[in-house]
């Protein structure tokens, strides 16, 4: 990819997000928010011997 | 901006090759040292380095049974030794062995060099009793790995001063082979370190299931948000960079270019500068641990392998931050026992690493099925996850088990020395990577025109969102934990 194409190509018009993106970056985060809360209190009854 | 031609499945493929080599380099390595449990000293000849003040002094062999050699004598046979073991992993990987060869040998004298430097007692010492007993009156501080950060430096130099110099060099410039044949070699250490406090090692073991987490699930929607909604880069660019900032950079947006079916162009500029940027952090992230995180050792460890991409660079900024805030706890009267914080750095990268196949097959299923569907389109297998597993946490892992079991059945006063041995090559191979790391770190491309969006989605993801979660959370897991006492 030459340097003139590279520059092109990240000064095209932005995509739109799509649902599936939306719905991907949303179940991510909040699995993975659910999941820390759940290891935080796991972490807390399960004390370093 | 020059052509780039490698295609992700030859990528892949060399990833998978040097895997394989890394595994058999490391388990070898354990297994000839191991020989000295029951016959005789077949690895005792390695090079080691103190900190000196009169260089003729600094270097020897590790174990006595070679002092005859001397120093120069234990160097050569180090350095004969790899450049066998490593030219015929050459050749497996399909190089141009004497071109490797001869490029080796002027890697291993610079990088071995870059760290007798560091030994050297005006930059190595730490306590004012290690600067008395060395007749210094004053020192950098730095650490006896100090010559880690040298190595770095004079690869960087390199790099962007002298850049034919640096691609003359490119055969022998491999820091994936070499950190992966240091993590294989680093199981056994580790194994060795945590059989002496299991309990602990095991509490540490479950906090660390919290970074993937953070990793793949938090880390990686906010940096493609980021991404494509604040910087309006397409799919195609934005999932692999956000691989390359939120997982373990160069393998992880290989991994994801492909899973997307990303033209081959795109991942190897994500990875550029995942390296430019891992390097940047190594310079940087171990001194602010020890600066500020040194009353909590193991949270300043889950947050260099959380917060540092690369395996390369964030295993070896794990050995870094060890003996900054290991010095810095020894000159307050605190002596915790040496391999705790690199062990959590590791094992915390090693976490991270292994849900890398299971990732790009999650993403490959969504792009197939639901973004990129193309009615005989290839669709996302299963298999995918095997094919993208990184192999060479399967040598980490026997390394690791063997080590234990040793250690728990017994092995008696000579596993210690043994491991030891192997764990000096584990230092050697941490040295290449360094130099390594630096001599594939050209700024110069930062400046190139293009470059910049990437950089700033990066700059903006890396430190101004994924550091601090990081921290935040190594100190929600971490807090309180200290490493045994040495002793």
């Amino acid at each position: 990819m030459s340097e003139q194409e590279l520059r092109d190509e990240l000064k095209a018009p932005a995509e739109p997000l799509l649902p599936i993106e939306k719905k991907l970056i949303g179940w991510s985060l909040g699995i993975g928010v659910a999941l820390l809360v759940l290891l935080v209190i796991v972490n807390h009854f399960l004390p370093v011997s | 901006m020059t052509e780039i031609t490698l295609s992700p499945a030859a990528s892949a493929s060399r990833r998978l090759g040097e895997d394989g080599v890394s595994v058999i380099v490391g388990v070898g390595v354990l297994i000839l040292a191991l020989v000295s449990l029951v016959g005789p000293d077949l690895l005792g000849w390695v090079v080691t380095t103190s900190v000196w003040t009169d260089p003729a002094k600094a270097l020897g062999a590790l174990s006595k049974t070679y002092a005859d050699l001397g120093g120069i004598g234990a160097l050569a046979a180090t350095y004969v030794a790899l450049l066998a073991v490593l030219s015929a992993g050459a050749a497996a990987l399909g190089a141009n062995v004497g071109k490797f060869a001869i490029a080796f040998t002027v890697v291993f004298v610079i990088a071995y060099a870059s760290w007798f430097v560091g030994s050297w007692a005006y930059l190595a010492t730490v306590t004012p009793a290690d600067q008395a007993k060395f007749g210094v009156s004053w020192s950098l501080r730095l650490t006896n790995e100090g010559g880690f950060i040298v190595a770095l430096i004079v690869g960087l130099i390199i790099a962007n001063f002298f850049p034919r110099f640096a691609d003359w060099l490119k055969e022998a410039i491999r820091p994936e082979l070499y950190i992966k044949i240091a993590i294989v070699l680093l199981g056994a250490f580790i194994a060795v370190t945590a059989a002496s406090k299991l309990n602990l090692a095991s509490s540490l073991l479950l906090r660390g299931v919290a970074a993937i987490v953070e990793a793949y699930l938090i880390y990686w929607a906010v940096v493609y948000f980021i991404a494509r909604k604040w910087f309006g880069f397409s799919r195609e660019w934005a999932a692999p960079l956000a691989s390359g900032v939120s997982i373990c950079g160069v393998a992880a947006s290989i991994a994801t270019g492909g899973a997307i079916r990303a033209r081959p162009q795109v991942p190897v500029l994500v990875s550029s500068l995942v390296v430019i940027f891992a390097v940047v952090e190594v310079l940087i992230l171990p001194f602010l641990a020890q600066a500020f995180l040194s009353d909590h050792p193991l949270v300043a460890a889950a947050w260099i392998g959380l917060a540092v991409k690369t395996d390369g660079a964030a295993v070896a900024a794990g050995g870094i931050t060890e003996s900054l805030v290991l010095a810095k706890a020894a000159a307050a009267g605190v002596n915790y026992a040496p391999g705790w914080l690199l062990a959590v750095t590791a094992t915390v990268k090693v976490f991270i690493d292994i849900f890398i196949g299971v990732w790009a097959f999650i993403l490959a299923y969504i792009w197939t099925n639901h973004i990129n569907v193309k009615p005989d389109g290839e669709k996302a297998k299963a298999s995918e996850i095997w094919e993208r597993f990184p192999k060479f946490v399967l040598g980490f892992v026997a390394t690791f088990v063997v080590g234990l079991i040793l250690a728990l059945g017994g092995a008696g006063p000579k596993l210690a020395p043994a491991v030891g041995e192997a764990n000096t090559f584990r230092v050697i191979f941490f040295i290449l990577t360094f130099f390594s790391i630096g001599v594939l770190s050209d700024f110069r491309k930062l400046w190139r025109e293009g470059f910049g969006k990437l950089a700033a989605v990066y700059l903006v993801s890396l430190f101004g969102f994924v550091i601090w979660v990081g921290l935040i959370i190594s100190w929600l897991f971490f807090a309180g934990i200290k490493p045994p006492l040495a002793g």
